[in-house]
């Protein structure tokens, strides 16, 4: 055990795997020499070469695109966007290619790669380092979509994805790369995808939460004495239904806290889900407290994404209901 | 020998090539209309450098065809396995999952082709890098439109492929048409040349002579092996016929080259056969009979063979089933 960051977890999850299997490269912009922008894959290059950690040429669309054929040819590419705002020049990519070529071919080509990228706001970025668009890959047929809370489950969490033979969007919240610290196994693990993990138990209420909200809805809750259930989803496609539906139908009353913005994101599809199977335990409506349904403001950003107040808004609510 | 790397009987298979492809053109173009092949995507004016891709590529290399390269995916994947997805049948290595000409064949070293245009450029690309890195023999070898040539997807290709000095060979079936656009619009330079501009060598060839293409092709996919860059080769033919059978060119253009015409790639092979004595006549007119009589016999038995069923609508979306798609599988009717 050592106590890591996320970006050391991180880190230490992609030298664990380059060790381990000579399949696995990881390609993007500056991550060779420099180590990533964010310093995720530091030290690799030196260890690895640059046929295995390789910088690219500034082209979102070259970067996922060269993935998908190494992908194809037998490979287990882990490209890097430098920031999720930079994604769209790929979208052709992720959405025509990526997402659909394991169906299209009817299994005859699989693409076992991992998408990793930085998302959300925490570093005042503005519009174009800032967002949270987990909801267009999320809904896309194809693609598995997870994103790691902690420094714990980010290094297992990889791992699992790295030895999934379905293309994985790895979102990395980036307010939490160096905020928190945990005790990461120095050695493999795997946090399993598609597993939600009930993270403060509780009876009045379910929160239903991930990435880059989860330790500020824990500590609301914990500060708060609030008799909650959270949960931290992990993976948002597919989600784990029944961790959310048990815990629904034995509180009766669910809140749903996201960064991103609220028409039509992942909330909605949580909601939907619970109103579908669970809407005769419920007690209160269902409330969701997220991004706003504006671009991430430069100086503004903390009126953007959700606080301790709009949080306990929301839970007095469905509360008092 | 008629130069000195095509036998006779090279340029004998390479005509019956040209005449298959061409006969089976015509058949699925005449299918289509009487509404028994919803789509279809003609390939007439394309033979001679079909055949020429055909032939000269290797079982080694990887062939990432675009969606009008009917001939060269007969050549590399047989034409039961080409009729087979054409016509949606349950013997579809794809299950029906994608339109005419849309194939895929993993065990032939055959990319999926897909439609977005220039869209599978970037993967020739990282199959190129992987090729390289695994150490594997063999190049990669994608084609595409002229259309391709203003996609990012193009250009990005061509610079990966010449930073990382990867084994790949680009071929611009250039039939001087996208749908309605012409080449002279869609771009003010030779295709040939845009290869210099990212570092390696760019050949223009008249792609509707079959010995001019076949020689070009199979000394560049050397060359690409010996030195170790990518080459792109613009092959000029002529898109005889609609760009599919959605499409009307008589709107937008008259077309210079009809059947039969003495630019028409088929009849520039038939006169050299001819002119060089390799057959005569009558052993022409065998073949023709010949591929025609298998044409429509093997259409005819695609035609009817059974597609596959609603059991298989969602199979292989990913490698286990999400409940999502276990709930949506009860709710098919």
């Amino acid at each position: 055990m050592t106590e890591m960051n996320m970006v050391k977890a991180l880190n230490n999850a992609l030298d664990t795997m380059l060790d381990k299997d000579k399949s696995v490269i990881l390609i993007g912009e500056d991550i060779a020499k420099d180590g990533g922008v964010f310093r995720v894959t530091d030290g690799l290059y030196a260890k690895y070469g640059d046929e295995r950690v390789v910088s690219t040429p500034l082209s979102e669309l070259g970067i996922v695109g060269m993935s998908i054929g190494m992908a194809m040819d037998g490979l287990r590419p882990i490209p890097e966007i430098q920031f999720l705002d930079f994604i769209y020049t790929a979208m052709d990519q992720i959405v025509s290619q990526m997402a659909k070529i394991r169906y299209r071919t009817n299994g005859d080509y699989i693409l076992p790669m991992v998408l990793r990228t930085p998302y959300g706001g925490g570093v005042s970025g503005g519009p174009y380092h800032s967002q949270s668009s987990e909801a267009y890959f999320a809904h896309t047929a194809g693609l598995v979509v997870v994103t790691p809370s902690n420094p714990y489950d980010a290094k297992g969490l990889l791992i699992s994805s790295i030895e999934s033979n379905d293309p994985v969007m790895f979102l990395e919240p980036k307010r939490l790369y160096y905020s928190i610290k945990n005790d990461v196994p120095d050695n493999y693990y795997k946090v399993e995808i598609g597993k939600a993990k009930r993270i403060l138990e509780g009876d009045d209420v379910t929160l239903i939460t991930y990435g880059p909200m989860v330790p500020l809805v824990k500590s609301v809750v914990q500060k708060n004495n609030i008799n909650a259930d959270v949960i931290d989803l992990i993976t948002l496609n597919p989600f784990d239904k029944d961790t959310v539906i048990n815990s629904v139908k034995r509180t009766g009353r669910a809140v749903i806290v996201h960064e991103a913005p609220k028409m039509f994101g992942v909330g909605a599809e949580i909601s939907a889900t619970i109103a579908e199977k669970a809407i005769d335990y419920l007690q209160a409506p269902i409330l969701r407290v997220t991004g706003m349904d504006i671009p991430v403001p430069f100086i503004l950003e903390d009126y953007y994404v959700p606080n301790e107040k709009r949080i306990m808004n929301a839970i007095n609510k469905v509360i008092n209901y | 020998m008629i130069e000195e790397d095509i036998s006779k009987d090279d340029i004998i298979n390479a005509y019956r090539n040209v005449i298959l492809e061409r006969t089976l053109d015509k058949k699925l173009l005449g299918i289509n209309r009487q509404g028994f092949l919803p789509f279809y995507i003609p390939n007439m004016g394309h033979e001679a450098l079909h055949a020429a891709i055909g032939m000269a590529l290797r079982d080694i290399d990887f062939f990432y065809p675009y969606y009008r390269d009917l001939g060269s995916d007969i050549a590399r994947v047989g034409l039961d396995f080409v009729l087979a997805q054409m016509f949606s049948t349950e013997k579809d290595n794809e299950l029906g999952r994608d339109m005419p000409l849309h194939i895929s064949n993993k065990a032939k070293n055959v990319g999926p082709v897909i439609t977005t245009v220039g869209g599978h450029l970037m993967a020739a690309t990282g199959v190129a890098y992987s090729h390289k890195y695994q150490k594997k023999p063999g190049i990669v070898v994608a084609t595409f439109g002229d259309g391709a040539t203003s996609t990012p997807d193009f250009h990005v290709a061509m610079n990966f492929s010449a930073v990382y000095s990867l084994p790949i060979l680009f071929i611009c079936e250039n039939n001087q048409w996208a749908i309605s656009y012409p080449v002279e619009d869609q771009t003010k330079v030779e295709i040939s040349k845009k290869a210099e501009a990212y570092g390696f060598t760019g050949i223009k060839i008249d792609g509707n002579n079959f010995v001019e293409a076949y020689h070009a092709i199979k000394n560049a996919i050397l060359n690409v092996e010996k030195g170790s860059m990518p080459i792109l080769i613009d092959a000029v033919t002529y898109r005889m016929g609609p760009h599919t059978t959605a499409d009307d060119p008589n709107k937008y253009r008259k077309t210079i080259i009809n059947e039969g015409d003495p630019l028409d790639p088929l009849t520039i092979i038939e006169n050299d056969i001819k002119r060089m004595k390799i057959l005569n006549d009558e052993e022409i007119s065998n073949i023709k009979n010949e591929i025609n009589d298998t044409v429509s016999k093997e259409v005819e038995r695609y035609e009817k063979m059974n597609k596959p069923g609603k059991e298989t609508l969602f199979k292989n979306i990913y490698e286990n089933d999400p409940w999502y798609i276990t709930e949506e599988r009860g709710e098919i009717q």
